[in-house]
């Protein structure tokens, strides 16, 4: 066997078994024909149909032309929520957050001459109120509570008059943190409701500066004194760990081929019955529908978000999915998939039951 | 119907052919303009198959290459008829407006 012929065998393992054993002969037989003396090696545009093509068999259902759309559809949103999944577990690498007193003598140095009043520490990088999430959440796991807080920090305020003008405090953080190593982003003048891109008020009263060091962020947030509210507060946060992209991607493409193998399976489990195909497309398209919706909301609002507010990293890529404040309906969606899928799995009631073909 | 799928139904009008042979074809009717990659051949005539417009009709080994040879079914033969009859149709409204903008555009 030549290393061309072995190569494209190789690029046919996307077929699905049964369709191998029937076919690769034939088709392996044209590519040589096709390929020039001296070839070795299958061109990108061979290697690429081989691979689309074989995905597209393993749907089955040759004959139909809107199956492998479907699948399209539920394989992408399969391997965005599993690659928001992944992202999560690459986080479980980040560092934690430092301790109160490393977390105030931090702040003290950035700040120097500001009273910083009180830290709030939150426990755990993933918290609800402040302490860490646990499986007894049952209320915030399943959606019923929307105050479900992400990415967690150790803040610092500030309150009363300020000791210094907003723009002195900002020139002496921005040196003492490159001092110390950080990096500086610029300074950003903000709105009432923080927006750095909205028409601001003269003169600005409201400044936001941020540093990165390694995996951390802090943010610097100064504002007119306002009774009952601080004039400073800082934020330390961890940044998105390195992990968190090939954990993310890899299960995001698990998660993709699992949708796509899924819907083959149930599209040709409901081939031929048309009352269960009917039934089943009812929960079929709410889940799609369902999903599809909360993750353009959220995918549209995290845009606008960033645009407005731009800061140094990304939020968490569930986030950008619409979760977890739509994780409800996520449920929800996620239960119609399992109903659909139920509905597939219905055995076929006076029908012999027939391995499908290679051409079926 | 797709010019593809066109193409592979007119390749096979004169006779059983094998993969090659349909991809040789196509090639030469769409003037080199169409270059079916063998994937999407295959997967074209799975599908053609399965919607009864081609059949298999023989399998033969040479120099110890398998090929399958594919054939028209007779309703396979009476689509392409009609989608030929479909786009001559086409193709003469356009001439004819084609013809009656000439005059014009001179």
């Amino acid at each position: 066997m030549s290393s061309l012929e072995r190569r494209y065998r190789r690029l046919l393992l996307c077929y699905p078994r049964a369709y191998r054993r029937a076919r690769a002969d034939e088709i392996v037989g044209t590519l040589l024909e096709l390929a020039p003396t001296g070839r070795t090696r299958p061109t990108l545009r061979e290697a690429v149909d081989l691979v689309c093509q074989g995905m597209r068999a393993r749907l089955g259902r040759p004959a139909s032309r809107s199956v492998a759309v479907w699948a399209g559809l539920t394989a992408v949103l399969c391997g965005l929520f599993a690659g928001a999944i992944g992202s999560r577990v690459g986080w479980e690498t980040a560092r934690p957050l430092p301790s109160e007193a490393e977390a105030r003598a931090l702040f003290a140095n950035a700040v120097p001459g500001h009273q910083i009043n009180g830290i709030q520490l939150d426990q755990g990088l993933f918290s609800v109120m402040g302490r860490e999430l646990t499986w007894t959440d049952f209320g915030y796991l399943l959606g019923l509570d929307s105050d479900l807080h992400q990415t967690s920090a150790a803040v610092g305020f500030a309150g009363g008059n300020p000791p210094v003008e907003h723009q002195q405090t900002l020139r002496t953080a921005q040196e003492r943190l490159r001092a110390a190593g950080w990096d500086l982003h610029p300074v950003m003048s903000l709105d009432v409701d923080g927006c750095a891109i909205c028409p601001q008020p003269s003169p600005p009263n409201r400044f936001k500066m941020s540093a990165t060091r390694e995996d951390s962020i802090l943010t610097l947030e100064l504002n007119s004194p306002q009774p009952g509210s601080g004039y400073l507060s800082i934020h330390l946060t961890r940044a998105t760990p390195w992990t968190v992209y090939p954990a993310g991607i890899g299960i995001g493409l698990l998660g993709f081929a699992f949708g796509w193998m899924m819907f083959g399976w149930a599209s040709r489990r409901t081939e031929g019955r048309r009352a269960v195909q009917n039934l089943a497309a009812i929960p079929y398209a709410l889940a799609m529908l369902v999903w599809l919706a909360i993750a353009a909301s959220g995918l549209s609002e995290k845009i606008t978000w960033h645009i407005k507010r731009p800061r140094p990293g990304w939020d968490p890529a569930w986030e950008w999915l619409g979760l977890p404040d739509s994780l409800l309906f996520f449920h929800f969606g996620s239960v119609c998939a399992l109903f659909a899928l139920a509905l597939a799995a219905l055995p076929r009631w006076g029908a012999r039951p027939s391995r499908q073909g290679a051409l079926a | 119907m797709r010019e593809p799928t066109f193409l592979v139904l007119t390749a096979l009008t004169d006779g059983p052919k094998h993969g090659y042979g349909i991809i040789r074809d196509v090639a030469e009717l769409s003037d080199g303009r169409v270059k079916l990659l063998p994937g999407t051949l295959y997967a074209a005539l799975d599908r053609l198959v399965a919607q009864g417009l081609v059949e298999h009709v023989r399998d033969d080994v040479i120099d110890g290459r398998m090929r399958r040879y594919y054939s028209l079914t007779g309703n396979g033969l009476r689509v392409l008829q009609a989608e030929t009859a479909r786009l001559r149709q086409l193709a003469g409204a356009a001439e004819a407006r084609l013809r009656a903008l000439k005059p014009r555009l001179t």
